[in-house]
């Protein structure tokens, strides 16, 4: 066959990984690291009663992209504890009118996780479900629907 | 007790809005088929995030939407042996004549006690609010209605029992 390049290396290219019925959405890796709040950092904030900051600080980096569900369940549990250390009502309001709105999604997906996994906190949770579908309406509950990134 | 109820209706009303976003859209994997997603489960794509939201350990209510549809899961309080047996009678009673509540499954979701699909045809010729609205009072009347069955159980209990020793006086 007449070759009219000298370039012969794309032969060698297994085309078959490309192929999309080998495609498999589970398998892709990620090879970012695995942001985490730093729980110390947190815990030392509640104590201190500055659970505003602690809650900004929490929302801040999730484990959106992380596929150990250990990782996820950790800052659930941390997630849960910083809204837990809220006293009443108003605080909760001022904390989530500080909000920025991403942040905003996230704490309603953390929500929605308690609510599955820690039922027994939910009287607490249907405050900060109330506020924050207050704030962020409709759309912020649709985005926890469709997000395919899971906390 | 009745304090969280409120708050927790009101949670459910607007996760219900939210996702009663459903449109007409043809089986991806059948030709001229159209099936609820949510119940075949055939496309990954097409499912949301299935939500929980609950009230205590016993009562929750699970919905879990798709492009076409959304299946609402409810499960009842049952604090004693008594309300689980009201609770399985009544909901059997309700799960025979399906065909007539529209939108209620014949079975149940595993470890909920009704469920009710909601597709794109019944939000067309029914009114979405009214949906959401039948949802929430469907809930607030079932506890009532079954603490009302359980009190004339045992006052019937009662009744009999008099009526039944009063022959030995």
């Amino acid at each position: 066959m007449a070759k009219n390049t000298s370039l012969s290396g794309f032969r060698k290219i297994d085309i078959d990984i490309y192929n999309p019925e080998n495609y498999n959405e589970d398998d892709v890796q990620n090879i970012q690291e695995d942001l985490m709040p730093n729980e110390s950092e947190i815990v030392s904030l509640i104590n201190s009663k500055r659970s505003n900051e602690a809650l900004s600080l929490v929302l801040k980096n999730p484990p959106l992209n992380s596929k150990n569900q250990q990782v996820k369940d950790a800052v659930l549990n941390l997630v849960m504890r910083v809204l837990r250390s809220f006293p009443n009502s108003l605080e909760i309001d001022n904390a989530v009118k500080s909000l920025s709105d991403e942040a905003l999604d996230v704490l309603m997906k953390y929500i929605y996780r308690g609510f599955e996994k820690e039922p027994r906190d939910s009287a607490q949770l249907l405050t900060w479900h109330e506020k924050v579908y207050a704030i962020g309406g409709n759309g912020c509950i649709v985005r926890v629907l469709t997000d395919r990134k899971r906390v | 007790m009745t304090s969280t109820l409120k708050p927790y209706l009101n949670a459910v009303r607007a996760t219900l809005q939210a996702s009663l976003c459903i449109q007409n859209f043809d089986s991806r994997v059948v030709e001229r088929h159209n099936k609820p997603e949510v119940e075949v489960r055939k496309s990954k794509e097409l499912l949301l995030t299935p939500v929980v939201i609950s009230r205590n350990e016993n009562e929750r209510v699970l919905i879990e939407g798709s492009v076409n549809s959304i299946r609402i899961s409810i499960a009842i309080k049952k604090a004693d042996d008594l309300e689980r047996i009201l609770c399985h009678k009544f909901m059997r009673f309700m799960m025979m004549r399906a065909d007539s509540f529209v939108i209620l499954r014949r079975k149940p979701i595993k470890d909920y006690d009704i469920s009710f699909l909601i597709t794109n045809t019944h939000s067309e010729l029914m009114y979405r609010q009214k949906l959401v609205d039948f949802i929430i009072s469907f809930m607030e009347d079932i506890d009532k209605e079954i603490s009302e069955m359980k009190l004339s159980v045992n006052s019937r209990g009662r009744t009999c029992a008099e009526e039944f020793f009063k022959q030995f006086y």
